[in-house]
Parts: C-alpha cells; sequence; structure tokens
C-alpha cells in the first residue's frame, strides 16, 4: 500500500491504516521526542499528542510534502510547544535543588565530559537545540529540518552554527579531546 | 581543521545526549486510543448529524440571544413607562424598577455566567491541546451579544463596563481563530490563555456572578 491509499484509508476511519501508518513513524516521532524531554514520561506524552493530532488533522495533509515530513513538522510544534510549557516548573526545580545544594558543605566533583556536553546542549535555546538535536544527533538533513520547522534553509544552517559555536565555548576545557 | 575535528568529535560525543530507550510502541498506541476517545466523548456526546443542532454552544447562542431580547425588551417596558397604560401601573412599574436588579443586569448576569463556562472550557482544551476550531462560532455569538450589553444601561456601571470590555477583546480573539493549529496557532492559543489569566477574567466572572445572585437573592427578584 504506498502512502497515498494509506492516507485515504486513514481518512475513511480504517483502524488497521491508522495503525500501520503509526507504526511506520512512531519510532522517529518518539526518539526526536525523547532526545528533546530527556525524559520518558514527557517523551510518550509528546507521542502520543503528536499521533492524536495527525489522526484529528488527516484531512489537511495534501500530499504537497512527504506524510513523514508533515508527521513530524506536527511533531516538533508539539515537543517545542510542550517543552515552553513546562520550563517555568522545571526552573522551580532547578532553583530548589540550587538553594538545597547552597547550604552543604560537600563540593562538588569536576563534571565529566559527558556531563558537562549534556548541560551545554540542555542550556541552548529550545530552536537551537532542536536543530542541533535533529541534524548532529538524529541525522537529520537540513532540507528536512527546515520543511519540518517550517524556517528558510538557510536559517536552519545558521541555527545550527551558532548552536555549535555555542557549545565549543562552553566546552573549551576539553578543547584537547578534539584538538589531538 | 580544528572546526571539522570539533564537528565530528560534537557528533560522536553528541550520541549519548538524551539516549532513547527502545520505543514503547503498544503503550503508547493503547494511550492515543484512550484519549482519542475521551476526546471525542468530550467534543461529540451525539451522534454526527446532530452536532450542529445539539451542539451547547449553538443551544447558548440562542439562549441568549432569547434571553438579551426578552431583558431588553422588558428594560425598554419598564425603563420608558408602559404606552397607554394607567398611572398607577406605571408608578408600580417604576418602584419595581428601583427596587429590583434591572433586567439589564440580569441578562448580563446570565451572559456572563455562560461567558465564564465557555472561556473555562476554552482554556482546558487550549491547554490540553484539543483543536479549538469549533469555539469560533461560539465566541462570535457571546461577543455579539456582549456588545449589545456595551451598549446597554447595564454598563453603566463601571465595574462592569470594564468587565465586557475584558471580556470582549478576549472572545473577539477566539472568535478570530482559524482552527488551524501550527505553531502560529499554538502561539496565539497561548497568548489568548494568558490574556485570560492576565487579565484575571475568569475570576472577575465569577466575582460578578456572585454579585448579582446577592443582590437577585436578597431582593428576592431573580
Amino acid at each position: 500500500m504506498d502512502e497515498q491509499q494509506l492516507v485515504a484509508r486513514v481518512r475513511a476511519g480504517d483502524a488497521r491504516a491508522e495503525r500501520a501508518l503509526y507504526e511506520e513513524h512512531v519510532d522517529r516521532v518518539y526518539r526526536l521526542a525523547y532526545r528533546m524531554a530527556g525524559d520518558d514520561d514527557l517523551a510518550r506524552e509528546f507521542a502520543q499528542e503528536t499521533f492524536i493530532r495527525v489522526f484529528d488533522r488527516i484531512g489537511q495533509f495534501r500530499g504537497e510534502a512527504a506524510l513523514g515530513t508533515w508527521i513530524r513538522s506536527i511533531a516538533t510544534s508539539v515537543v517545542l510547544n510542550g517543552l515552553r510549557k513546562v520550563k517555568r516548573f522545571r526552573q522551580r526545580e532547578v532553583d530548589l535543588e540550587i538553594a538545597r545544594s547552597a547550604g552543604g558543605s560537600q563540593r562538588q566533583a569536576e563534571p565529566d565530559l559527558k556531563e558537562k556536553l549534556g548541560r551545554a546542549i540542555d542550556a541552548l535555546p529550545n530552536k537551537y537545540r532542536m536543530v542541533f538535536v535533529m541534524h548532529d544527533v538524529e541525522g537529520y538533513t537540513h532540507q528536512e529540518i527546515s520543511e519540518q520547522l517550517g524556517m528558510q534553509l538557510g536559517t536552519s544552517k545558521a541555527q545550527l552554527s551558532r548552536a555549535r559555536a555555542r557549545l565549543r565555548e562552553s566546552l573549551a576545557e576539553f578543547a584537547g579531546e578534539w584538538a589531538s | 581543521m580544528t572546526e571539522e575535528r570539533f564537528q565530528e568529535f560534537l557528533r560522536a560525543e553528541a550520541q549519548r545526549y538524551n539516549e532513547p530507550p527502545e520505543t514503547p510502541t503498544d503503550e503508547m498506541w493503547r494511550g492515543i486510543q484512550a484519549e482519542r476517545a475521551a476526546r471525542d466523548g468530550r467534543r461529540w456526546p451525539q451522534r454526527w448529524h446532530h452536532r450542529a443542532v445539539r451542539s451547547p454552544w449553538v443551544r447558548w447562542g440562542v439562549g441568549i440571544a432569547a434571553a438579551l431580547v426578552v431583558g431588553i425588551g422588558i428594560g425598554r417596558f419598564t425603563g420608558q413607562g408602559m404606552p397607554g397604560g394607567t398611572q398607577m401601573a406605571a408608578d408600580s412599574a417604576q418602584l419595581e424598577a428601583e427596587s429590583a436588579p434591572s433586567p439589564y443586569r440580569w441578562v448580563a448576569a446570565e451572559h456572563l455566567g455562560q461567558v465564564e463556562t465557555f472561556l473555562t472550557g476554552f482554556q482546558v482544551d487550549a491547554r490540553a491541546g484539543v483543536p479549538v476550531r469549533y469555539t469560533a462560532g461560539p465566541a462570535q455569538q457571546l461577543l455579539s451579544t456582549t456588545r449589545l450589553l456595551l451598549d446597554s444601561p447595564a454598563s453603566e456601571d463601571a465595574q462592569m463596563r470594564t468587565l465586557l470590555e475584558d471580556v470582549e477583546l478576549v472572545l473577539a480573539q477566539i472568535a478570530q481563530l482559524q482552527g488551524g493549529q501550527g505553531e502560529a496557532g499554538e502561539e496565539e492559543l497561548e497568548l489568548i490563555d494568558d490574556n485570560i489569566d492576565q487579565r484575571s477574567v475568569l475570576l472577575r466572572l465569577q466575582t460578578a456572578m456572585t454579585a448579582e445572585a446577592g443582590v437577585a437573592g436578597g431582593q428576592g427578584a431573580l
């Protein structure tokens, strides 16, 4: 069954076609959601919401882009909006953690490269982080990124470049790792 | 050269960033099915062919319009006296108008109740990410009523006027929603949601309704 037939069957309410569409695309959606959320519950929530919207709006899919591109553009929108909503909540958690650690005398060990890189990526603005994760981690092309995030190709490249520059700055103390 | 090496290094190291576990395909599918069923149940408790007729928004619109017409009619009737009536009847009507809440206020209270229910539902749906394309019509109906009330003596009270103006703004924003929920749609929803919160619209609606109920209850008019 090709993509057009699959979409037609989903529009007609065929439950098996819905499941087939879901299975075809769920991995990439969940992986991206997890990379961005760093949390299983949140990633599941984002992935589920994505497919709920996909089925709800399948009538609006006009086939101008590939189905996968359309689905992942919904996913990136769900993820970015969802992350914005949890940001304030997470900031409160971080503040509490800082307040707690400020009272103790225990010295923190120096973070290793993995930890430092993780923190540096987390600290990127979400749109830069999304482009970085999609390109450097999940292997999307700039063409795919620009279509899915609704931006110009050049914007995708510029954001990736800025993200990398920020990471390089944050990881300056580990410069020997890539210079050698 | 160093830049290329850095990029290679970054790509290799970043593979460990938030490394996803195996996709919980079946569990998520069950979650999707359950959520869709729940949302369908909430949105369309009736069969499809009865949707438009039985939609609560349509019923509200009709109810509000009817209440407003009756209310304004009564208001004009009591406010201007009864044409061709006796002086005694006119005096009686005037006394009643002075001692009971005006029909305008009664209609306003009814309307604010409908707006409060509508906006509460809208906020819940917007925050849950439920598509809100079906809300523009009802918002338009409520908006028309709000504007009628703004032009009526109900808005002579400064607090009521400010509240109606804020309600008008929020309803106008909702009425303009096109139903597409791309990123721009999400942002629009969030803006409206923030507007409702920042202006404390729901809280003020509840306070206003309580006040109106107090007036009505105290005077035994409603």
